[in-house]
């Protein structure tokens, strides 16, 4: 042998652990307690790399962080350009701003689930290297991506807030209703993601289309309008629209009203529809994925 | 339980394979993917593992040889836990550090310090693991100020030497290999040679694809001979290095044959 070795050998003898066995299975899933074991296991990697994230994020800009509240602010100034021109609102100053809020609490929420969505939707594309060389759950990367954009959101809610009593529009005990809806919608849009991630894996091209597909589902939700402002014969349509029961019942939760229970309800149900299909189609394909990246 | 004289890596009759339509996606891939059409697919079905079957012994270098596209790094993949199989299993005792061509998943944005961290993560480690290690990485890895400036400003060189530097200081129970050693000078790949010999004598399991055939030698106390996704050969090093050669010195000498 040509090497000498550098350092004095300390041969400590190791806890034994559980041998981890790896076999191809039928059903394609991964055990489920195990996984989500593994996943809780490295909370403290999914924290360092949101924070990595949004630390590389807005590094080279001048405004940084502020870009925070300046996104919701500027876009929701863009919308009502935009829908003043496509519907003019007459000449009463309350409802217009009704409007100018119910257009920057509408688009920032859009947007923060939209990145949701999108997030965890190109979050194991994104992290190629990641995936190539480490081993670990790759749920890890969507929850990453929803993490970071949680960290994001939390500013813009509270500046908003501030904005909305502001502006004298009622605030209420109802205002608690914002986190149990939240939650429904934050967890619909990251199953969307999930759905969408091994795919754009295999079809790059939904990557192209993605964004547009994203552009007319804000148009075909209550977003730049309000629920009493959709004509009849639409309505009927526009409920089936994942997105409606939460839009509509956060119209109420900012009007100073309740939430309907019918509302609530319908967003339960498709949250957790879109989470089930959501785990179900990451996890079965994600012992694959390495392949095709 | 596992005991001490169970191996710290068991294949048994690993099998993976992969669907390739034809190089790339199209829109008649997509309608085959479909549900229902499944077994109609026109693509070829790559077989990169066809049942290979060892055992590696806790404690031990362990060598694979081969040429390229023998499989060898899908094996690794494999053994990692980065790849399922598609048939067979893989057991380990132990947590695996792959340390394989791309290097670690670090962010190119952040600086090489900050990257120790995300590194150590990423292979399964605790932030407290990690910092424990922190100054030794750094110092191993003889980047110098470098340290602090952005991965994006890395060479290949310097970058491979901080992961290498990462994974083989963080209390390593398996460490896989692949072509890792090539990183570097030759003052810091004859470091890093002894580096693997000390981690060996703390019981750590050593797995080394490399196409140089040197390291494998000076490293290995046993080795696997792999071509066209099967097992050709398992053995001392010595016997299965020797045997490789003489392989290649033939067919070498049949492809010289036809060109006359």
């Amino acid at each position: 042998m040509l090497i000498e070795t550098t350092e004095g050998a300390q041969a400590e003898p190791r806890p034994a652990r559980k041998p981890r066995v790896m076999a191809a299975r039928r059903s394609g899933m991964p055990p489920l307690r195990e996984y989500m074991s593994e996943v809780v296991d490295r909370r403290q990697f999914i924290w360092h790399m949101a924070r990595t994230n949004l630390k590389g994020k807005h590094f080279d800009s001048v405004l940084g962080q502020l870009w925070l509240i300046l996104d919701p602010i500027l876009l929701a100034a863009v919308y009502y350009m935009l829908r003043s021109v496509v519907r003019p609102m007459g000449s009463d100053p309350a409802a217009r701003t009704a409007l100018i809020t119910h257009l920057i609490w509408a688009v920032s929420f859009f947007y923060f689930t939209r990145g949701v969505a999108l997030g965890g939707a190109k979050s194991v594309l994104g992290n190629k290297r990641l995936v190539l060389n480490a081993s670990f759950p790759r749920l890890i990367l969507p929850l990453t991506a929803l993490v970071t954009a949680v960290i994001e959101f939390i500013p813009t809610l509270g500046i908003y807030l501030l904005f909305h009593a502001f502006m004298g529009q009622p605030i209420t005990m109802n205002l608690v209703f914002l986190l149990p809806i939240l939650i429904l919608q934050v967890t619909f849009n990251f199953g969307f993601g999930l759905l969408l991630a091994p795919a754009m894996v295999n079809y790059r091209d939904i990557n192209g289309f993605i964004t547009y597909f994203l552009r007319v589902w804000l148009y075909a939700s209550p977003v730049l309008y309000t629920v009493a402002e959709i004509p009849a014969g639409l309505e009927t349509y526009l409920r089936w629209n994942p997105l409606y029961p939460l839009y509509a019942s956060l119209e109420q939760v900012f009007g100073g009203s309740p939430p309907s229970v019918d509302y609530l309800l319908a967003a339960l149900a498709w949250a957790v529809t879109s989470l089930v299909i959501g785990m179900i189609v990451f996890m079965r394909k994600e012992g694959g994925l390495a392949i095709r990246l | 339980m596992p005991s001490v004289s169970d191996p710290a890596v068991k294949v048994e009759n690993l099998e993976v394979s992969f669907r390739t339509t034809a190089d790339r996606p199209s829109i008649r891939g997509l309608g085959s993917s479909l549900p229902g059409r499944r077994g109609k697919v026109n693509g070829t079905v790559v077989e990169a593992l066809r049942g290979i079957s060892f055992d590696v012994q806790r404690g031990s270098v362990y060598g694979v040889i081969g040429r390229n596209g023998a499989g060898k790094s899908t094996m690794f993949r494999a053994v990692a836990g980065i790849l399922s199989p598609t048939g067979g299993q893989v057991t380990t005792s132990g947590r695996v550090t792959p340390l394989l061509t791309v290097g670690l998943g670090f962010n190119r944005e952040l600086s090489g310090y900050e990257n120790i961290l995300l590194g150590g993560l990423a292979l399964g480690l605790k932030t407290d693991e990690v910092k424990n290690h922190h100054e030794e990485i750094v110092q191993f890895s003889e980047l110098g100020p470098a340290i602090m400036h952005p991965m994006r400003t890395y060479s290949s060189g310097m970058f491979s030497r901080l992961a290498f530097s990462v994974a083989t200081h963080l209390d390593p129970e398996i460490v896989l290999i692949d072509e890792a050693l090539s990183a570097g000078d030759a003052a810091f790949k004859k470091k890093s040679q002894s580096k693997i010999l000390d981690m060996c004598s703390s019981d750590t399991t050593v797995m080394i694809v490399s196409h140089g055939l040197e390291v494998v030698k000076n490293l290995a106390d046993r080795a696997l001979w792999l071509d066209k996704g099967l097992v050709k050969m398992e053995g001392t090093t010595e016997d299965v290095i020797g045997n490789y050669l003489e392989h290649l010195a033939v067919e070498a000498n049949a492809t010289s044959m036809e060109d006359m």
